[in-house]
């Protein structure tokens, strides 16, 4: 994955409905570079200034863009996104909620075609508080530069806990949501990867839900590759009931699949230091730093 | 969307799988003409989508129609993990010897959906000893691929004839659909070996029902679930007494983790969702204030693109109507100093942070 600098042209897809408007100019505001938006009919308009085009191809040709945010419904997702893929986009957040699995499967596999990342869908998007890149919809003010690498599959969680580390001092090197579908476009497994190679993350901070058996998959990938970082973890979802869709479409427990203890256990044997509350995990990255 | 074992055997109809004749009946009226259609012995089975219902006495054999009034009284004055069922399938039974698995289903990890047989059935497809898993493409599977499965599982030869079909139709089902899960369990072996699925289990991917108009009105909805839908809120009615309402899917599931660890119960689960305007607030607390059995509200927001300030004008609005019940709230973010002037002097219970708002929730103080 290879994630934008400060200052570079990033894209917005869908650039002129109601969110593509919104978050072009709240990215703005932060610093970020949206130097083009794409939406079908829309080629010559312009939002806060920035230049839309009919298509992705021709707002990548125009400002070389290698990230696009994609605000496109969920029901023409898997068009926007292939369309962005096929255009050289090579990494594609997508913040919309609500695409089918087997959209979210194929996209997946175009990408990893085209050697290119996602992330999402159904995610708020991924910030780097030093180079003032922002791809997404989190609120600027909860994110301060630092060294904790977080990522999260709910969105007002991460928000929450950003917060509450920025508010203990401990900025961020970089935080993600990587979604709350049983699809993400990158797994927690690859997303540990990514920052174990990044000099800025001293810390990573991991924050699951119930469903699924990401954090196991975590779990199990820290021992075995003897992971270097210290890593925390806050997984919600111990007091749920089974075999309901709590709000997010992955995060559901069928049987004893995808209980928030099951996912606890796991990391904790393999020395995740794991928060009970959101509250608790400035202290245990205060511990981890030692 | 979970399918009614009914519902999926009329789709497995519609795709050629073998079921056992059935009758679905409404009330106990009905189970002597139902009774009478069939061979006994009969198979009772209580139409729920709890799981477990076998355990919890939701099915019965009988051999005659006495036993079969009894019995279809007693199953429908059940509840089937917190389920009453509305109907029963009154079903032929299948005597067999043995009995397989057979699923297509979603495997999250490996992002791809996955055929999982078993030539030796069971409850836990988990600790299933033999069983194969072969990946799926999503354009389909052909008969090579089917072949393959019933090789390994060592079927003889008339099985794995049938077998082949079975699974060509249901993966068929399966993709056709976008189901996340079809399943199943168990696959009878005859005594003459025939294969006979007798139960059914289906889960429609929700996201995708929109290509899927066939499925909407399918399930009675609840009064407050259908309102909640309408509105695009998360909701999930959850029995208790404090009504949790919070912004974001993640921040109401670790809400409802803090009412449990302080020793309340949760009436239920609703996420405003992202952006949350003025006026969902509003809509959200009229709905929890008239849910049965809520005695309190706790409002955890933490405001990022959601402003504080039209969390706290929401919440003066339904304070003005004169029909909320208690509100403990912790409305926390960009401009949280303005949202707390503006509840000043109301009734409303602020908190800093949200575990100080869960105990005083929790002890109603």
């Amino acid at each position: 994955m290879i994630l934008p600098k400060q200052g570079e042209s990033v894209l917005v897809q869908n650039m002129t409905g109601r969110y593509g408007r919104l978050h072009t100019r709240l990215m703005l505001d932060y610093g970020t570079n949206v130097a083009a938006g794409s939406a079908p009919g829309k080629g010559g308009q312009s939002v806060e200034g920035v230049p839309v085009y009919n298509t992705v191809a021709e707002a990548v040709e125009k400002t070389g863009a290698r990230a696009s945010v994609c605000f496109v419904p969920a029901e023409f997702t898997l068009a926007a996104g292939e369309e962005a893929l096929n255009a050289g986009i090579k990494l594609l957040v997508i913040i919309t909620e609500h695409v089918p699995v087997r959209d979210e499967l194929r996209l997946v596999q175009l990408a990893q075609s085209k050697g290119a990342s996602i992330i999402g869908p159904n995610c708020p998007g991924i910030i780097i508080p030093s180079e003032k890149v922002k791809l997404g919809i989190m609120p600027a003010a909860s994110f301060a530069p630092g060294g904790v690498a977080l990522y999260s599959r709910s969105g007002t969680l991460t928000y929450e806990i950003a917060g509450q580390l920025t508010g203990a001092g401990f900025g961020q090197s970089v935080a993600v949501g990587i979604g709350g579908d049983p699809i993400n476009g990158t797994t927690p497994v690859e997303w540990m990867d990514f920052v174990q190679g990044m000099d800025s993350t001293k810390v990573v901070v991991t924050v699951g839900e119930i469903g699924g058996d990401a954090e196991e998959r975590l779990a199990r990938h820290i021992e075995k590759s003897r992971y270097r970082k210290p890593v925390v973890a806050y997984i919600a979802g111990r007091h749920a009931p089974k075999e309901k869709k709590m709000g997010h479409a992955g995060a559901i427990i069928y049987g004893d699949y995808g209980t928030a203890d099951s996912k606890i256990r796991a990391l904790s044997a393999a020395g995740v230091k794991v928060a009970m509350t959101p509250s608790q995990v400035p202290a245990l990255v205060r511990q981890s730093l030692g | 969307m979970r399918l009614f074992e009914y519902q999926a055997k009329e789709l497995f109809k519609q795709y050629r799988l073998p079921v056992p004749k059935s009758v679905l009946v409404n009330d106990v009226d009905g189970i002597r003409g139902a009774f009478a259609s069939l061979t006994p012995p009969v198979a009772i089975k209580s139409q729920v989508l709890a799981g477990g219902r076998g355990k919890a006495g939701g099915i019965a054999l009988v051999d005659d129609p006495t036993e079969a009034e009894r019995e279809a009284r007693r199953i429908f004055s059940l509840s089937i993990g917190g389920e009453r069922p509305n109907s029963l399938l009154v079903e032929q039974a299948y005597p067999h010897d043995s009995e397989m698995y057979l699923s297509v289903s979603l495997d999250r990890g490996d992002r791809a959906f996955v055929a999982i047989a078993a030539s030796a059935g069971g409850v836990d497809v988990e600790s299933m000893a033999g069983k194969v898993i072969r990946r799926i493409s999503l354009d389909g599977i052909d008969a090579a691929f089917a072949d393959e499965v019933a090789a390994l599982l060592k079927l003889p030869q008339d099985q794995a004839s049938q077998f082949v079909a079975i699974l060509l139709s249901l993966e068929r089902l399966a993709r056709e659909k976008e189901c996340e899960l079809a399943e199943i369990n168990p696959l009878a072996v005859g005594k003459d070996g025939t294969l006979m699925p007798l139960d059914a289990k289906i889960i429609i991917d929700d996201n995708a029902l929109f290509r899927h108009p066939e499925f909407a009105k399918l399930h009675p909805e609840d009064e407050f679930e259908g309102e909640a839908s309408r509105q695009g809120f998360a909701f999930v009615r959850l029995g208790g007494d404090i009504a949790v309402v919070g912004n974001g899917a993640g921040l109401v599931l670790s809400t409802l983790d803090l009412v449990g660890d302080a020793g309340g119960n949760p009436a239920c689960f609703l996420d405003l969702g992202g952006g949350a305007q003025q006026e969902r607030i509003e809509a959200a607390l009229r709905l929890v204030n008239r849910l049965p059995g809520v005695d309190r509200i706790l409002v955890n927001i933490y405001g990022g693109i959601t402003r504080t300030t039209d969390v706290a004008a929401g919440i003066n609005t339904v304070l003005a109507e004169g029909v909320v019940k208690p509100i403990y709230a912790r409305v926390s973010g960009a401009e949280e100093d303005e949202a707390q002037k503006l509840l000043a002097g109301t009734p409303v219970k602020m908190y800093k942070t949200a575990p100080e708002a869960v105990e005083a929730v929790v002890k109603g103080a």
